[in-house]
């Protein structure tokens, strides 16, 4: 006589639901894989682009591209040699273009900056000035430094300032005297690189003021 | 510290000394001589549009024009007519170049130090300020040899170049 084994409904319904779970799950796996994967790709997809945009406005300065206009050194009363006031200038146009933060950069006087939208001019005083001495840096090391320190400000046409920072430009060790000025316009564009430029170009509330030397 | 050590030290610095002081007294007698009519050997520091930083060549006046030609490529030119100002100041630089600066480091007992007081030469350093054609402002830089840096100028000034009186 046969007897049927017969398992109760319940476990077997469960039996079932269970093996209709994991049978289906093996298939899940890769297809899970595949959602993570996607996910994953999206996500590094939108931080790329996040990071470009940032990167982008930086170089912009803000979200409005502006251009400068580099006026000339302002010597002051520091008896600065006007090779000196020269090289300043100079170099300042030629930093300034390397770091890619402005638009256009325009000489003193150029004609065409006055149709430029957005045109900022960067003034430079020269505030302290010694004039050092390469033999006497080449025979003693420790003296004979040529140094530099200027006050730089950013103006809109209306005269507004928008930034002003003090900067400093040395040579103490090897180089001619002229390296200074080469030195001073790095650290200029490096502090104005720094500073953030926004849209509408408030004008300074506080002074800020930046020291670095090289 | 052997006598032959002090010996090689001494030799080298004198070796130093000596091409120190040829190449001063070379370019010495050239610069005793007048400024020729036709060109002068200059070193192109910075700001002449056209020409690279410390560019060495020949700086001349030609019609109305001053000229600086780098070996030979493509003159650089502005117009006498636009320079705004010139100014001639003294100053003074090392001679010898890299190959100096190499031999300073490498001079025993602090050698380098007394070779750098007969490495250093002087120099009139020519500085002229021109409007472009935009009417940017430019200011470029010239290394002249001593003597030759007022001659220039009134050549240049005799051309039409202008020059503002100090205040």
């Amino acid at each position: 006589m046969k007897t049927n084994r017969q398992t109760p409904v319940g476990a077997t319904n469960t039996t079932l639901r269970l093996s209709g779970f994991h049978r289906p799950n093996k298939h899940c796996r890769p297809l899970a894989a595949v959602i993570l994967l996607l996910v994953a790709l999206q996500l590094q997809v939108f931080v790329l682009t996040v990071l470009a945009e940032s990167s982008t406005n930086r170089k912009s300065g803000g979200a409005r591209p502006w251009s400068v206009q580099v006026d000339r050194v302002d010597p002051g009363d520091v008896g600065l040699d006007p090779s000196f006031g020269a090289a300043i200038y100079e170099n300042l146009l030629e930093e300034l273009t390397k770091t890619e933060q402005f638009k256009q950069v325009f000489r003193s006087g150029d004609r065409n900056a006055n149709d430029a939208p957005g045109l900022l001019v960067l003034k430079t005083t020269v505030q302290k000035y010694t004039p050092g001495s390469e033999t006497r840096r080449a025979v003693t090391t420790v003296s004979g430094a040529t140094k530099l320190n200027v006050r730089i400000q950013l103006v809109t046409r209306e005269g507004q300032v928008v930034k002003e920072h003090v900067v400093d430009g040395n040579v103490r060790f090897i180089g001619g005297n002229l390296r200074a000025t080469h030195n001073l316009a790095h650290n200029v564009a490096v502090t104005l690189k720094r500073s953030t430029l926004s849209e509408q170009a408030d004008p300074v509330s506080e002074r800020e003021t930046g020291k670095m030397s090289k | 510290m052997t006598s032959f050590q002090v010996g090689h030290g001494l030799a080298f610095l004198t070796v130093l000394l000596s091409l120190s002081t040829a190449s001063i007294g070379q370019n010495q007698r050239e610069a005793q001589s007048p400024v020729p009519r036709s060109a002068i050997h200059v070193t192109q520091v910075l700001g002449f549009v056209g020409a690279k930083h410390n560019a060495t060549g020949e700086l001349k006046i030609q019609g109305g024009v001053m000229e600086f030609q780098h070996d030979r490529s493509t003159a650089a030119q502005v117009n006498i007519s636009s320079i705004q100002n010139i100014f001639v100041e003294d100053g003074d630089k090392q001679v010898g170049g890299t190959v100096m600066t190499l031999g300073k480091a490498a001079a025993p007992y602090g050698g380098g130090r007394v070779v750098s007081l007969f490495a250093h030469k002087k120099y009139d350093f020519l500085t002229v300020e021109y409007l472009d054609n935009g009417g940017g402002f430019h200011g470029a830089i010239f290394q002249l040899e001593k003597g030759q840096g007022e001659t220039f100028k009134k050549a240049l000034v005799a051309n039409g170049a202008h020059i503002t009186p100090p205040v």
